[in-house]
């Protein structure tokens, strides 16, 4: 490691609510009202996990159905591994999956070129309420399917999830 | 030399660790919550190198580099996001270009140091870098210049694209190694010979998709009547993840396909907005009202989308003496990151990494550009690539003219 001067502020950042940018097969939680956002979801489907009672609350972005498809690393690249994970790092922070709601967006069959067996968009779909009925979490709000892309945000200060669309309205889960 | 599947997926790796390292320095050393976008391998011609770069300017800090990997690298930022960068490292600091240029130059200095770290720890080797260089260009220009050697055209570029979170600041570095040490630590990793593709292969494949452009191309112009050329092509390696990341977050209009052969995979033809609405007019007999996209539009997309995307596949499946069929084009309209998720997510279920191929069109007359992505099944590709004669490479030249006249 270089040494450098102490020129440099500490902290240069104003107080706004921290944004955390999910990207695709990532999660991010936050118990500090974030906004947390992820963007481009096509057959991807976005969870929103929020626990009311801490405040804390997650996203996860997936891509897959099942850990099964591909062997590989990266838990929250599918839809039971990457649930899981995202509830167990909000247990980690206090929460706990029995006071936790999800709201999900997502799983569209845009672009879906298979002549026989469903979709990616679908087979994330059936895949993620699996999980989720698993550890007993209610779906509050979903906007998912159709054939449109979808970007979303959480603003985990009320657990509202804020479903944009290139060409529609955004609807607020 | 022969560039192996794993090796490529390595050497990602490498970047991506640097990048990850490069954003660790910065928010120890400022306070600055970065996170790593994007990072590829690119194979392209050198005169290729830096053309999206082009119309803007510059600033940051220049390095060499030697060690076990040699060459030059850059970090650099839009230069209009450099007051926020220089007041974050010293309150004040943009009111003074002295200053400021002193707080570029740190910052490029702390996440470099970090970069070749990260990348010297992966290889577990040690790589010096020589003092951070202050720079100020335009477009391509602030790039290092691409290393020369006699024989190849082609250069590897890695490429790793940094954001502040909650700024619109980007910072991107560009590393552009000497092949030689390259291609020795490239041959250090690789340990299965079985799924090894040779570089010269990749090359001329490259060149062959700037044929099937040229063809699409030349398409556009048939039915539109504006004149078009074919700009860059290039091939890059990703994570599959970082697939959908390639494409920005505008919308986007064209078309997709599913093409099936060896290789298979998807293929899409993609104009913005603005230029969409251009390219459909040109097509159209009579005047349209206003420049909001219609179904007449749509329509006239999707016969050009279809053109373009055989003008293109028939330039591999001659260079690459298979069939390759595809799909009737369905029409997308949506957000770019989006209409790829699902292509990748298709061919995710099968690989880790993937090869996406980009090519790019524009005229001069008139607002329009537009751009093509392959995503092909690697293992596939990899099985074309193995059965293509670099020796038929003049030969296919004078196939592609015969076949498209």
């Amino acid at each position: 490691m270089k040494v450098y001067d102490g020129s440099q502020t500490e902290d240069a950042q104003e107080t706004k609510p921290e944004r955390l940018k999910v990207g695709i097969a990532e999660y991010e939680i936050t118990t500090d009202a974030a906004v947390l956002t992820t963007s481009g979801l096509g057959s991807c489907i976005g969870i929103a996990l929020y626990d009311e009672t801490t405040g804390a609350a997650g996203l996860v972005h997936i891509m897959l159905p099942t850990a099964d498809d591909v062997e590989g690393g990266n838990r929250a690249k599918f839809a039971d591994t990457g649930v899981t994970e995202l509830v167990e790092a909000l247990e980690a922070v206090g929460a706990s999956p029995s006071t936790m709601q999800a709201k999900i967006a997502g799983g569209s069959d845009m672009l879906d070129f298979s002549e026989n067996g469903s979709s990616i968009g679908s087979r994330n779909l059936a895949q993620v309420r699996e999980t989720l009925a698993e550890f007993d979490i209610p779906i509050a709000g979903e906007d998912v399917g159709g054939d449109h892309g979808r970007s979303l945000q959480l603003e985990a200060d009320s657990g509202d999830l804020v479903v944009k669309s290139a060409n529609t309205e955004s609807v607020v889960l | 030399m022969n560039v192996d599947i794993q090796s490529l997926g390595t050497f990602n790796q490498l970047a991506h660790e640097g990048a990850k390292q490069a954003t660790q320095s910065l928010a120890q050393m400022t306070g600055i919550d970065a996170t790593v976008d994007i990072t590829k391998i690119t194979l392209l011609d050198r005169d290729d190198v830096g053309e999206d770069l082009e119309g803007r300017d510059f600033v940051g800090v220049q390095f060499d580099y030697e060690g076990v990997l040699e060459g030059d690298t850059v970090l650099v930022f839009d230069a209009e996001s450099t007051d926020t960068i220089a007041d974050s490292m010293m309150p004040g600091a943009s009111e003074d270009p002295g200053m400021a240029q002193s707080a570029v130059k740190e910052i490029g200095n702390i996440m470099m140091s970090g970069f070749i770290d990260g990348w010297a720890d992966y290889l577990d080797s040690t790589i010096d870098h020589s003092p951070p260089q202050y720079i100020e260009k335009s477009g391509a220009e602030v790039l290092p210049s691409a290393p020369e050697a006699d024989d190849h055209r082609q250069v590897f570029v890695f490429k790793s694209e940094i954001e502040w979170v909650g700024e619109s600041v980007n910072f991107y570095i560009y590393m552009l190694p000497e092949y030689e040490p390259l291609a020795d630590a490239m041959v250090e990793s690789v340990d299965t010979e079985g799924d090894a593709i040779p570089i010269d292969k990749l090359q001329t494949f490259n060149e062959m998709t700037t044929n099937g452009t040229q063809q699409a191309a030349d398409n556009v112009e048939m039915m539109t009547g504006i004149p078009t050329d074919a700009e860059v092509t290039q091939i890059s390696f990703a994570p599959i993840e970082d697939v959908p990341k390639q494409i920005g977050t505008d919308t986007y209009v064209g078309t997709v396909v599913e093409f099936t052969g060896v290789p298979s995979g998807y293929l899409m033809v993609l104009f913005d907005e603005v230029s969409a609405v251009n390219v459909a007019e040109a097509m159209m007999p009579v005047e349209m009202d206003g420049d909001e996209l219609t179904e007449q539009h749509e329509a006239a997309i999707e016969e050009l989308g279809n053109i373009m995307t055989s003008g293109f596949v028939d330039g591999w499946a001659n260079v690459l003496q298979t069939s390759v069929d595809h799909t009737p084009p369905k029409l997308v309209h949506d957000m770019g990151r989006s209409i790829v998720d699902p292509l990748a997510a298709q061919v995710g279920q099968h690989q880790e990494h993937a090869f996406i191929i980009d090519s790019k069109m524009q005229t001069d007359e008139i607002e329009f550009s537009a751009e093509i992505h392959a995503l092909p099944n690697e293992q596939e590709l990899r099985a074309a690539l193995d059965d293509l004669d670099v020796e038929r490479a003049d030969k296919t030249e004078a196939d592609v003219e015969q076949i498209f006249e």
